[in-house]
């Protein structure tokens, strides 16, 4: 039995202790919360914020036009009759339309091939994945040089056959399925990674039934393939979306651009309106709230077709 | 899977090879051919006479090694920071309940959906306020916050079993000491995968650097290579070269960590 004088200095570390444990996991919360708001949700508002005015990106005191003036949705409605913005906004939406299902193809035709467990697969693998390892701007570089005109292994192969040089970069439509082609090499890796950790998830069994049973190899990947794949297969199409609204890095070293707007995307248009324009920080901010709704309807609609599955 | 040994399959292992190697190898081999050499037309498939001329010239006239070392030095200690504020991050939400966990765990998910590219002008003034542009400590400090990194450690740790956590309290070993002597050497595995992930992302980072860095002395190798397209036409002997400079180091560390990036990668997307 101990008398009060004997605990009284106990339950006070006690609850010193306690005060420390209590605040710990914040503490430990604290860098990461506090850097993304920062750099993330700080910055997300003051653009909301931002595209109700018309404003530069660098506000000068001495410098009337730059100040900010409250225009409501008028940005909004300048982007209905904006051409460049429009414009980008149909491409990006005509790339991601075609890139993913695309890339999806090309992932699981990967997967199916490379996923039986062997050296020369593993080493196969290797060197499909490595794209993934090396920037997007290089990805662009290698692939510029091989597009090249007059320089391009490309069209030398193509030359063999007896076919004139091809001006992939010069042409709008060529340069436009350059992007494609080129986005789908550089990801095709990745995706298909992620396919084969699926498929190696498929129990062997019920392939081993369905050949006793003489089906196709076609429908053995139509019947069982595809349908137990389909979770791996909403991820790899999800994140290709996401990352095909923000196509950009590769066109920087791929085709800049070019030929004249044609490669210009959402993200590239964003940042030429707000840093090689006049006083359109607002304009800018706009656009980019126009995508931020466009992924974030992306994102909400990946989590509940998520839950649906599980 | 079944193993179907029919010839199509190798045939289709042949063009995949041919598809996915030749390309890098065809910059490599690019990058070895003399100024005149590179030009020449039909191409010379093999370089007639390999030179490191490129290689040379890029580092006399690019001030190169100087862009290799900011490179490396945002990747090293941005990678570090990122894998650090994680762990402390995804053990704090694994292995704690307390008042608001849910909201935090939410809050730094939902900043998955709000990548760099859609708020480049406002952070673009928040560095300017903080006196980050044109420092390498922006580049290092700004993105090292990633809701992916935290969800990775957060699922990681979470198989951690509490029996060990609870041994340690009633031992009244000190918090900071189950962290550093229990969580961190168990989550080594998941560590070392992101990590990698980190420094390849880093050091790939275009984005960043553009945003942060316009002084020339501040440079990264991506952005160096940035520079040299564009404007003036392109200087393909000195793009080459960089290019090929530029993926070295990821090369190196593709091949000692293959086997940690590819597997980190199939466990995470298991878990989906």
């Amino acid at each position: 039995m101990a008398t009060p004088a004997q605990t009284q200095p106990t339950p006070k570390r006690w609850s010193l202790g306690r005060l420390g444990r209590v605040a710990w996991p914040y503490l430990l919360l604290f860098p990461t919360v506090a850097l993304l708001f920062i750099f993330t949700i700080y910055p997300l508002l003051q653009g909301i914020l931002m595209s109700f005015f018309t404003r530069g990106i660098v506000v000068v005191p001495q410098v009337e036009s730059t100040h900010p003036v409250f225009i409501g949705l008028d940005n909004y409605t300048h982007l209905l009759g904006d051409k460049n913005f429009q414009v980008a906004l149909l491409k990006t939406i005509g790339f991601v339309v075609v890139a993913v299902p695309l890339q999806l193809a090309v992932s699981l035709a990967l997967a199916v091939l490379l996923a039986p467990q062997s050296r020369v697969n593993a080493f196969v693998r290797t060197i499909v994945f490595f794209p993934s390892m090396i920037s997007m701007l290089i990805v662009g570089v290698i692939w510029a040089w091989l597009f090249g005109r007059n320089s391009g292994l490309i069209n030398y192969v193509l030359s063999l056959f007896g076919i004139d040089a091809v001006p992939w970069l010069e042409d709008e439509l060529l340069a436009q399925i350059a992007v494609v082609i080129v986005w789908v090499w550089g990801g095709a890796g990745f995706n298909m990674m992620v396919l084969i950790a699926g498929l190696t998830a498929i129990p062997n069994d019920l392939y081993e039934a369905a050949a006793i049973d003489n089906t196709s190899k076609w429908r053995q990947f139509t019947r069982i393939t595809v349908p137990l794949l389909q979770p791996s297969i909403v991820v790899v199409v999800v994140l290709g979306i996401i990352e095909a609204f923000k196509v950009y890095e590769l066109v920087v070293s791929l085709t800049t651009g070019g030929p004249g707007r044609a490669t210009v995307y959402l993200i590239q248009n964003i940042y030429e309106t707000a840093f090689r324009t006049v006083n359109q920080a607002g304009a800018a901010a706009a656009q980019s709230v126009v995508l931020f709704v466009i992924l974030m309807v992306l994102t909400i609609l990946q989590l509940r077709f998520a839950r649906k599955r599980s | 899977m079944t193993q179907t040994q029919s010839p199509w399959r190798y045939v289709g292992i042949a063009v995949v090879l041919l598809l996915f190697a030749l390309p890098p190898i065809w910059l490599f081999l690019s990058s070895l051919k003399s100024q005149s050499e590179i030009f020449q037309w039909p191409p010379s498939l093999w370089p007639q006479a390999p030179t490191l001329q490129s290689y040379y010239d890029t580092f006399s006239r690019a001030n190169f090694l100087l862009y290799f070392q900011n490179s490396a030095i945002v990747a090293v200690l941005s990678a570090v920071l990122a894998v650090t504020i994680s762990v402390m991050a995804g053990y704090a939400l694994a292995k704690f309940r307390f008042k608001g966990d849910t909201v935090f765990f939410l809050l730094i998910m939902s900043a998955l959906m709000v990548p760099l590219q859609i708020v480049l002008i406002p952070v673009f003034l928040v560095l300017r306020d903080l006196g980050l542009l044109n420092t390498l400590a922006g580049l290092i400090i700004a993105p090292a916050a990633t809701p992916s990194g935290v969800f990775l450690m957060r699922q990681y740790i979470l198989t951690i079993p509490d029996s060990l956590l609870e041994a340690a309290r009633i031992d009244k070993t000190p918090e900071w000491r189950i962290l550093l002597r229990i969580i961190v050497p168990l989550a080594l595995p998941a560590i070392g995968t992101l990590l990698a992930f980190n420094l390849v992302y880093r050091w790939n980072d275009y984005l960043w650097p553009f945003l942060i860095i316009t002084e020339q002395e501040k440079w990264t190798v991506q952005l160096a290579l940035a520079n040299s397209v564009g404007r003036f036409g392109i200087d393909w002997p000195r793009l080459l070269s960089i290019s090929v400079l530029s993926v070295l180091p990821m090369l190196v560390m593709f091949i000692a960590l293959q086997k940690t990036l590819m597997n980190g990668l199939m466990a995470g997307a298991a878990k989906e």
